[in-house]
């Protein structure tokens, strides 16, 4: 007993050859039309760092990425990295290919923001209640359309908290069925303009709850992330 | 302390003593010498490689794999491929992100054989150790079309590594691309449909099996090959690189491939099942004679050492089965891929039948023969299948909003809704007087899963109608699980025909699946407008072809192979609700309707896009980051 109990203090004891991870990197992911940071929800994509101190110190080893949450105002922040040289790459979002930011080094404090090109804008968002059906309206702008990939949906996001997005609202087929399935080229669907209003709705809404709603939508580009609108408060009498 | 002494000595001179001795061969161990040098060896050594071939069947669970002599399959249904991409509809619905499909041990073993086997060639004839060595080649392709449908390419290893004294670098075998890894498929089965004798015992494979998968096979690569760039990857480093996806400029060449190995499986003594004069009942039994000349190759099941639990977990518990009841029913939208008949009027209300059954008057027989509906009888009993009743149904099948409680019509006071054994007399429920609410086997106003028909219908295909409801439980069953059939067959020779633009030709095949079918129209004349469902462009008979293999292969585990790689898995499976076919009695009418409501879970199912491609598993990455590039968006 006085054996195992010694031995397990002793292991405790026993120090990691490594220094406790302590360097701090954060920073906004920063829409390039606005200038403010990207709408976005909670974790919708991932920043990617790849750790190339560690592959300088490990030779023939190819460093994989770690995923840094981004939360839904833009900012990302993590404590506790190891401190060394990165790069990084907003990865897999509702914006055009970013390019990879390479030797981001790492100190105690390291703000590193990126710039990114959303592919849709989703601009005059409004939320009408009458009674108990909620409509919601905006118009979907295509700032580049040249290879742009098919217009995929607009769909309408509505939640009982302030986290509105594809990563949390209320998912019931009543909601769903009345997203717009699209999926054709810019062209076939909006024609020679660059923007187009969509109206979304009647929503079934009950009376003394308060809504958040937001519209996002898409293209066929990866693994087809929203570009949202702001996220406007509901509150059904 | 001198007795252990003396004990350990006594130990000791014995180990020595033994040591000499074992130079001798031992006489209990099969060698190389024995297992390679002669049929029936190489026969022992190829049966553990049939058993581990990666056949998705009865037993086949998408989160845990291909289970060669797991016996506790019963969760396998549930967790089916057909369950997780909306065939059928049941508990829950199981993640598609793959289990790690890695068979380079048994690849090994293949390679062992191929390696070491023309030292044996002197104890055989000619032809007996061709088609050996073929077998082999036939073996190799089947375990990597295993990894190529999910992974693209990867490691081509064709020498049997020394992991013991060899070079670290040299084991870590880098990817390949995709093109070079379905070539490479390609010149195995070539090999192997050159070399194998035309015919084989039943569960072991010849010629025209390796004809059969170099059909299914090239299909696939021609598949990926044309539609992945509509995917939006191109951005990805193992697309660029090729290990993902192929260029479009060779699609035509797999097309060409899996279009001439059709034609060589026609060469052999395969015919489409035609036994009985009922079309609805032949295509029932094709599942289950074993002497059906559709069948091409087969994995065998004794239900004793080796059963499944199929009777067991398709048909309602306790009146069919006796086991924990339907694990997985047929979904409205699959049901009316085929000829079926209108449940709304051209006003929209819904259309009155006299009774239950009727719903069958019209009726696809091949769907009758896949599914059981209300009046249909097997084990000796009759299915009786209605959801609850309506005092009144004045207006549109639209009205009742898919079944939800939110719609006027279906207030309680106007849809009654009830348990086994409950009646309705207009006013009240009650056990004695009125008209039942529902069926014996449902649907049910409990969650439970006993009797109750939760989709309106069951799963016919590859049911034994022989067992008694005693008989049909836990891996009990027997009926052997179809790898190959000539339809199949059809159906891929038909696409690829499509694809390389022999449209008329296509309809030839299809046309032969749809008369056995007894579809009422055989053969649909060509459309060649074209469609964008899907977000690229397809022409409607081509989407016709890809709709008859849903409908021939139903709960043949395809479909999910089928959508992911014509690249549309991410779209037809884009929060898709599942239906159901529901029945209601009419009160006031003394009639029937039938509904098209949501399944009662209000569950959808979703596919991400990146399941286009599993991901390399992390765990050999680890071991070996030459298999980098990872796949898209892993």
């Amino acid at each position: 007993m006085s054996g195992a109990a010694l031995l397990f203090l002793a292991s405790c004891q026993k120090i990691d050859n490594w220094d406790e991870p302590d360097a701090r990197l954060y920073g906004n992911v920063i829409d390039k039309y606005t200038g403010t940071n990207l709408a976005m929800d909670n974790n919708d994509w991932q920043i990617r760092m790849w750790d190339k101190t560690w592959e300088e110190k490990n030779p023939g080893t190819v460093a994989q990425f770690q995923s840094l949450a981004v939360m839904r105002d833009g900012v990302y922040n993590n404590a506790k990295l190891f401190p060394g040289t990165y790069n990084m790459l907003p990865y897999d979002g509702p914006f055009w290919p970013a390019d990879t930011i390479k030797g981001v080094v790492l100190g105690k404090e390291t703000q590193q923001d990126f710039t990114v090109t959303p592919y849709l804008q989703v601009l005059n968002f409004k939320a009408t209640l009458s009674g108990t059906s909620l409509t919601l309206t905006c118009t979907v702008k295509a700032p580049v359309i040249t290879g742009l990939p098919n217009f995929y949906e607009v769909k309408g996001f509505l939640s009982l908290t302030t986290f509105c997005g594809n990563a949390n609202y209320i998912n019931i087929g009543d909601y769903n069925n009345l997203r717009k399935q699209i999926n054709k080229s810019w062209a076939a669907e909006v024609g020679t303009g660059d923007s187009k209003d969509y109206t979304l709705g009647p929503y079934p809404v009950k009376s003394g709850y308060t809504y958040y709603v937001r519209i996002g939508a898409n293209v066929n580009a990866l693994s087809r992330r929203y570009n949202y609108s702001p996220i406007v408060k509901v509150v059904v009498p | 302390m001198k007795k252990k002494l003396i004990l350990f000595v006594a130990i000791f001179g014995f180990v020595v003593s033994a040591c000499k001795d074992l130079d001798l061969e031992p006489k209990g161990i099969l060698g190389e010498p024995e297992l390679f040098g002669t049929a029936f060896g190489v026969k022992k050594y190829f049966t553990g490689l049939y058993f581990k071939l990666p056949v998705e069947d009865f037993i086949y669970h998408v989160t845990t794999g291909y289970q060669p002599g797991n016996k506790n399959q019963w969760q396998a249904y549930k967790n089916g491929l057909d369950q997780m991409c909306g065939q059928t509809f049941g508990w829950n619905v199981a993640m598609n992100n793959g289990f790690g499909y890695w068979p380079y041990d048994n690849i090994r073993l293949v390679n062992v054989f191929i390696n070491n086997f023309p030292n044996y060639k002197d104890k055989y004839d000619v032809a007996t150790y061709n088609s050996l060595m073929g077998e082999a080649r036939f073996f190799r392709a089947f375990f990597y079309q295993g990894m190529a449908k999910r992974y693209g390419g990867v490691p081509i290893v064709t020498e049997v590594q020394d992991p013991v004294n060899g070079d670290r670098e040299v084991m870590k075998v880098p990817r390949n691309t995709e093109y070079d890894t379905w070539k490479f498929i390609y010149a195995d089965l070539k090999f192997a449909m050159e070399n194998m004798a035309s015919s084989s015992e039943s569960g072991r494979a010849n010629k025209y099996v390796a004809a059969a998968l170099m059909s299914r096979s090239m299909l696939y690569a021609g598949r990926v090959a044309r539609y992945t760039q509509y995917l939006g990857f191109a951005t990805e480093a193992s697309v660029q690189q090729g290990f993902a996806g192929m260029d479009p400029s060779k699609a035509n060449e797999f097309f060409q491939y899996a279009f001439d190995a059709g034609k060589v499986v026609e060469q052999g003594p395969y015919s489409l099942y035609n036994k009985n004069a009922d079309k609805a009942d032949n295509f029932a039994n094709l599942f289950l004679d074993l002497s059906s000349p559709e069948t091409i190759f087969l994995k065998d099941y004794d239900g004793q050492t080796y059963g499944h639990c199929y009777d067991a977990l398709m048909l309602p518990n306790p009146d069919f089965s006796s086991f924990v009841g339907v694990e997985a029913g047929p979904t409205l939208g699959m049901m009316q891929l085929y000829d079926f008949p209108a449940i709304t009027d051209a006003q929209g209300k819904p259309v009155r039948f006299n009774s239950r059954s009727d719903i069958k008057i019209g009726m696809e027989p091949r769907l009758k023969g896949t599914c059981y509906f209300d009046g249909d009888v097997v084990r000796g009993k009759t299915f009786s299948i209605q959801r609850g009743i309506y005092n009144k149904f004045t207006g549109l099948a639209s009205d009742a909003k898919f079944g939800s409680n939110a719609a006027p019509v279906n207030a309680t006071s106007n849809r009654i809704l009830g348990n086994k054994g409950d009646k309705w007399d207009g006013t009240k429920i009650n056990t004695t007087t009125g008209s039942f609410i529902t069926g014996d086997q449902g649907m049910f106003s409990g969650r439970g899963a006993e009797n109750n028909a939760f989709m309106g219908a069951f799963i016919r295909k590859y049911i034994d109608p022989t067992l008694t409801a005693a008989q049909a439980t836990v891996n009990k069953s027997s009926q052997p699980w179809i790898v190959f059939r000539l339809g199949e067959v059809f159906l891929n020779t038909a696409e690829a025909a499509y694809e390389l633009g022999k449209r008329v030709e296509a309809f030839d095949y299809i046309e032969k699946i749809r008369v056995r079918a007894g579809c009422q129209v055989t053969r649909p004349a060509l459309d060649q407008t074209v469609s964008s469902t899907y977000g690229y462009p397809i022409e409607k008979s081509l989407q016709f072809i890809r709709d008859e293999r849903a409908r021939e292969l139903y709960v043949e585990q395809h479909y999910w192979w089928d959508i992911r790689l014509w690249r549309i898995a991410d779209q037809v499976l884009n929060l898709y609700y599942p239906h159901a076919l529901t029945c209601y009695y009419i009160f006031d009418e003394k009639k029937y309707i039938y509904l098209d409501e949501v399944n009662r879970d209000n569950r959808s199912i979703s596919a991400q896009k990146r399941m286009a491609y599993e991901p390399i598993p992390q765990g050999e990455i680890n071991k070996n980051t030459n298999l980098l590039p990872q796949n898209p968006l892993w």
